[in-house]
């Protein structure tokens, strides 16, 4: 879910930066913006241990908005502005979608648990004699916990008599639902691309703004002034949660832009909609115990790498995105297609289908919008025709229930998975081994679906409420969550 | 009646102003009827760097800037408590 915060804040300022120096041809002043955010003499870099680390993290973000892993770095002298025209040129720089800036990273804490000044040192030593891995020994009056040899197992501290063994998180990996962000020998934190389904939870949960999304912007930003071709932005149903005005207003917005054509992504859920219907009929009458959905690329993800079991019940429906696509694609052929979205792992799915060529966020789209002093007070908000129901697909419950209005079939029995945390994974493996006895099951990656999504730009609340007021369908529990 | 305006450009509402969407739910009870709640257009703050970062809301005459509900919670109280010793 997107937070505002300081880190996002940053994130934001340093996109409508680098928008405006593209959009104002003055790309060549790339390597001034960590100079220019964090100037000498300000407390611009309060949080870090000195200005030349600020303005080196802000460099690596940077390269991130560029589309860069920032592991991949060879160099540590090639400018942004080389990096930048690189991003120009096209080629595909790296592996996953989310990067630590490790700089960034503080390694918060080298072991989960930590002793206090709480610690009186006592005769008994509870703790020292339960730890399994002889961890823990007194140093000047106090136990002292070995992180060398901490295993994470929590025995000392339920043996503390005084309290004074506190569990400290490490708020990415806490936030990982599939245990793909870990410290490596550095103690800097590291993403295993191989389990990561790109849910963007780690970035929003780090407090130091570390994770970072490898952006596509700058590339889109390259199309639209090319001009050599079409340039199509698809707006995610949660659109409708992101800004204080209508549709039909963004829309105009994203025309001010330089965008050729703008499409609801809500007309291919449509679509979605009634093909998985179909395809639940068919698949229940066929004898399969149940289906999910498939909109969610996460949960896509997550089904190939980490629950194999229920890749064959997910839905080989196409995401509404996918279908919406297609339709720019039938009056547009050679068209520059762009997603925008509140998602990360949207990029990853794109990135495995003909089709769309670019995701970008809505934050991103905001950024640009300052960048442009593209202000959406100036349009007109006026629904013209009739709103897409599907645009219900922002939320969570919305893509059951879409399915459900064009379902004919033997009684539904649904479930909705409300967020992929651990407890609903726990629940997923149950369905998985045959115990559930739901024949239609949406899932979720974030909670709240995609109006919570970690690129969107306002909170989960707010994104609900602004979605609830404008969109012209209304967010509810159709369907019970468990 | 304290009067609070919040700016509703575009940059102030990207930059953490969309949480003012939540303000009327976040007035603790004895100060909602007196407080009027108001949108403005962008006022122009956001291009000068000595009025500070935005978001910018105006609580009365008084311009906050990095504007987030308790602050200009605390500041709608402030006005609240001048006007009873006047």
């Amino acid at each position: 879910m997107a937070q505002t915060n300081n880190a996002t804040l940053i994130r934001r300022e340093i996109i409508t930066r680098l928008c405006r120096l593209y959009t104002q041809g003055r790309l060549d002043e790339i390597d001034r913006i960590p100079l220019d955010m964090a100037p000498r003499n300000t407390a611009a870099h309060n949080s870090r241990c000195c200005i030349h680390k600020a303005r080196a993290i802000i460099r690596y973000r940077i390269m991130a908005l560029l589309g860069f892993n920032v592991a991949d770095e060879t160099d540590e002298l090639e400018t942004l502005y080389s990096y930048a025209l690189r991003s120009l040129a096209g080629t595909d720089h790296g592996n996953g979608v989310l990067t630590v800036v490790d700089e960034a990273c503080t390694s918060c804490v080298k072991s989960n648990y930590t002793v206090s000044n709480l610690c009186r040192g006592c005769l008994a030593s509870h703790c020292m004699v339960t730890c399994p891995k002889q961890a823990i020994a007194m140093e000047n009056g106090q136990a002292k916990i070995d992180p060398s040899k901490c295993v994470g197992c929590g025995l000392c501290q339920d043996a503390c008599p005084y309290h004074a063994i506190i569990y400290v998180p490490i708020p990415c990996e806490e936030s990982c639902p599939v245990k793909a962000i870990y410290r490596n020998e550095q103690g800097i934190e590291e993403i295993d691309y191989d389990k990561c389904i790109h849910c963007g939870k780690c970035m929003v949960a780090c407090p130091f703004g570390a994770i970072m999304y490898r952006s596509q912007l700058i590339q889109v930003l390259h199309r639209i002034a090319k001009a050599d071709k079409p340039v199509i932005a698809m707006l995610a149903p949660a659109v409708c949660g992101q800004f204080r005005v209508n549709y039909p207003a963004v829309a105009q917005a994203v025309m001010k832009l330089g965008f050729t054509g703008v499409y609801e992504v809500a007309a291919g859920a449509t679509l979605t909609a009634k093909h998985e219907a179909q395809e639940l009929a068919e698949t229940l009458e066929s004898g399969k115990p149940f289906m999910t959905t498939s909109c969610c690329p996460a949960w896509v993800e997550m089904t190939e790498k980490h629950l194999p079991q229920l890749k064959p019940s997910v839905s080989a429906t196409w995401s509404p995105m996918r279908y919406t696509a297609a339709l720019v694609r039938e009056k547009y052929p050679d068209a520059t297609v762009v997603f925008i979205g509140p998602c990360v792992a949207k990029q990853a799915e794109a990135r495995k289908y003909e089709g769309v060529d670019f995701v970008m966020t809505f934050e991103e789209l905001g950024s640009l919008m300052i960048a442009m002093n593209v202000d959406f007070q100036d349009f007109d908000q006026e629904e013209l025709g009739e709103v897409i129901p599907e645009r219900i697909f922002a939320a969570s419950s919305g893509v059951l229930s879409a399915v459900m209005a064009n379902y004919h079939g033997e009684p539904m029995k649904p479930l909705v998975v409300n967020g992929l945390n651990k407890k609903n994974i726990a629940g997923l493996r149950r369905i998985a081994a045959g115990r559930s006895d739901y024949n239609m099951i949406e899932v979720m990656a974030c909670e709240g679906g995609c109006l919570s999504g970690p690129a969107g730009i306002s909170s989960p609340e707010v994104a609900r409420k602004l979605f609830n007021a404008r969109a012209g369908v209304q967010v509810e529990a159709m369907v019970e969550s468990k | 009646m304290v009067e609070i305006k919040i700016c509703f450009g575009t940059l102030c509402f990207i930059m953490g102003g969309a949480a003012f969407e939540m303000l009327g739910e976040h007035l603790p009870e004895e100060i909602r009827n007196k407080v009027r709640v108001e949108g403005m257009n962008c006022p122009g703050f956001c291009h000068k760097a000595e009025f500070g970062k935005p978001p910018f809301v105006m609580v009365n005459q008084t311009l906050i800037a990095e504007a987030n509900i308790q602050k200009v919670i605390a500041k709608v109280r402030e006005e609240l408590s001048h006007g009873a010793n006047q």
